[in-house]
């Protein structure tokens, strides 16, 4: 595909981090350190909060943490709230505030509090790497959907608006099916919004497969051993009307009290060789697989909006053998000669020098955050 | 080791009950209060009890009034065969701006929200079902928010009040969507109004 060719005549504005301040977040008490665009890499032993400061750049980008946690998890212990500021540079520059405690929550770009999340969507756009990863293939469906939902939510405007909006008619209609006498006519209003956003839903799972597909395949063919052929399907559980599959539905819904059916309920089906990856691949292919549903994430990304995501990536190359490492890295180049902004994590010194020549290095110790010498 | 006398932290205390008055806007004015002309204290604390008690809503539509019933359901001159539903009392006055309706309102005083606990028994649905049936109504207008809630409401209304018979419309699509028609502007409202179409059953 032509990514090295878009990536390399095409240089636009990249978006990067250049300023990061945190508060009271994980192992952090105060930190306050600026970025230039290009390679870092974060080393030191573990536990020091490595992965941490990757939690919190992601967690501007997205406002979740990957690790699937809420908010309380990354307070402190003993403080009563986070704090995580930056300031982002693409063609204009935004200043993020988000504090979090039990009691109260805010985010504001630029001073202006943030009312609706699909305006501050887009700020910052990364993609992570990380051992969770591994989910993406073993784990239940929902870990695919979120990762349907997030890339189309980086991608598409108007997604993220829609899901919101399904999301809040299915709550609804739930709350419906579990009063003690069911309002049909209430029902009804609700099952109206809950198809609407429902239907646009699933078709912008639809049309984003023959688009996502090919990068999935060549990406896992960039690093896999053997050229098994990849599959990526859209599974709606509702092929095809989904008012007439909630119709159908009636009387299971009635029983458990719950809608049953819909793209609540979707996932996406990963075939290596015809047979499903969670079931019958090896490990190795089962890493492969997630290294590659998250390199064509960040190549989707880069295509749609012309700019390369923040990619951020937590241990993974020392799982890598050789063969795979040579595969990912392309990415990596890429992601840079585009002017990208790489965030990398390492246990020790054994970080794969063939990576690049111009790169910061940081020493992650306790909660803090030390520039490294640099070394011939 | 209080360093403010009582009063003023009472008060301060209460102007912090007030929307969109934080803790240190209200240690302001209450400071400022305690020290300003007291004639004008004494003014606004009486147009404060007097406003509260002369104003309620409008026992017919639910609009605020001081007369009873308002000024809109009393003019003979509204046209009484189009009922223009809204959620807030506030939402009457961004159509009143815009000059664009010659009908009357009918103020639900909320959506319904499954979620929070809000039927149709919280709503003043009764309420618009005896003013269809005395006053000769055949248009509704829905003008409700836009969100789940607000368009769930919609049609909830529509296939309810679709079963006696009336015309039932909605605004035109465009109308900014959460932010409530109080927000919207006069132009926007009457475009929004002139364009609406009548509902589908869903
Ligand atoms: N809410 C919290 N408050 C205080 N400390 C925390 C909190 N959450 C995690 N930590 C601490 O942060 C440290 C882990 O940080 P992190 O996960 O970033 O380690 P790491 O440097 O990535 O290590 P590894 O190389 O093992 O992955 C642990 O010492 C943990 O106890
Ligand atoms: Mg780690
Ligand atoms: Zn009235």
């Amino acid at each position: 595909m032509g990514l090295s060719t878009l990536t390399t005549e095409r240089q636009t504005d990249s978006v990067h981090l250049v300023h990061l301040r945190l508060r009271d977040f994980r192992n952090y008490t105060r930190l306050e350190v600026e970025f230039r665009p290009g390679f870092h890499l974060l080393l030191g032993g573990n536990a020091q909060g490595k992965t941490n400061l990757l939690e919190a750049i992601y967690l501007i980008a997205t406002l979740r943490s990957f690790r699937g946690v809420g908010g309380a998890q990354m307070v402190r212990q003993d403080a009563s709230g986070y704090f995580v500021g930056a300031t982002i540079v693409g063609t204009s520059t935004s200043e993020v505030k988000l504090y979090w405690s039990v009691k109260e929550r805010r985010l504001s770009r630029n001073g202006t509090p943030v009312k609706r999340l699909s305006d501050y969507w887009g700020t910052l756009r990364a993609v992570v790497f990380c051992t969770e990863d591994l989910a993406l293939i073993k784990g239940t469906a929902r870990i695919r959907r979120r990762f349907l939902d997030l890339l189309l939510a980086q991608t598409s405007p108007g997604y993220l608006d829609t899901l919101l909006r399904y999301t809040q008619a299915l709550r609804s209609r739930n709350a419906l099916l579990k009063q003690h006498r069911l309002d049909e006519d209430q029902l009804a209003g609700f099952t109206q919004e809950l198809v609407g956003a429902g239907q646009e839903l699933m078709r912008e799972r639809r049309a984003l497969a023959p688009r996502i597909a090919p990068m999935v395949q060549s990406a896992f063919h960039r690093i896999a051993e053997q050229r098994d052929a990849l599959q990526w399907e859209y599974a709606p559980q509702v092929d095809g009307d989904f008012n007439v599959a909630l119709a159908a539905s009636r009387a299971r819904e009635r029983t458990l009290r719950t809608t049953v059916v819909g793209p609540h309920r979707d996932d996406i089906q990963l075939l290596i060789n015809g047979r499903s990856a969670a079931h019958y691949s090896s490990e190795g292919q089962k890493r492969t697989l997630a290294l590659a549903l998250k390199m064509a994430q960040a190549e989707h990304l880069t295509e749609v909006h012309g700019a390369p995501p923040l990619l951020l990536i937590d241990d993974v190359m020392g799982e890598l053998d050789a063969n795979r490492r040579a595969g990912f890295l392309p990415l990596l180049d890429r992601a840079r000669g585009a002017g990208g902004q790489v965030f990398m994590t390492c246990t020790e010194e054994n970080w794969p020098r063939d990576l690049a020549s111009d790169l910061s290095r940081w020493k992650v110790q306790d909660g803090q955050l030390r520039r490294a010498v640099a070394d011939a | 080791m209080t360093v403010l006398p009582a009063p003023l932290v009472q008060l301060a205390a209460a102007l912090g009950r007030l929307p969109g008055i934080g803790p240190r806007s209200a240690e302001r004015l209450s400071l400022h209060l305690v020290q300003a002309d007291k004639q004008f204290v004494e003014h606004l604390a009486a147009v404060l009890v007097g406003a509260r008690t002369s104003v309620g809503p409008c026992q017919t539509c639910g609009a605020l009034t001081e007369a009873q019933p308002c000024g809109i359901c009393a003019d003979p001159n509204r046209d009484g065969s189009v009922l223009c539903i809204v959620e807030r009392p506030v939402d009457i006055l961004g159509f009143e701006k815009s000059r664009s309706f010659k009908g009357r309102y009918h103020v639900l005083g909320g959506k319904l929200s499954p979620t929070q606990g809000v039927g149709p028994e919280d709503l003043r649905i009764a309420e618009l079902e005896r003013r269809i049936s005395g006053e000769g109504v055949n248009e509704i207008i829905l003008a409700l928010g836009s969100d789940v809630e607000g368009d769930a409401t919609s049609h909830y209304l529509a296939r309810r009040l679709r079963a006696v018979g009336l015309k039932v419309t909605r605004l035109a699509q465009g109308l900014p969507v959460g932010s409530g028609l109080e927000y919207a502007d006069e132009l926007t409202l009457g475009r929004a109004l002139e364009g609406r179409r009548e509902m589908s059953p869903g």
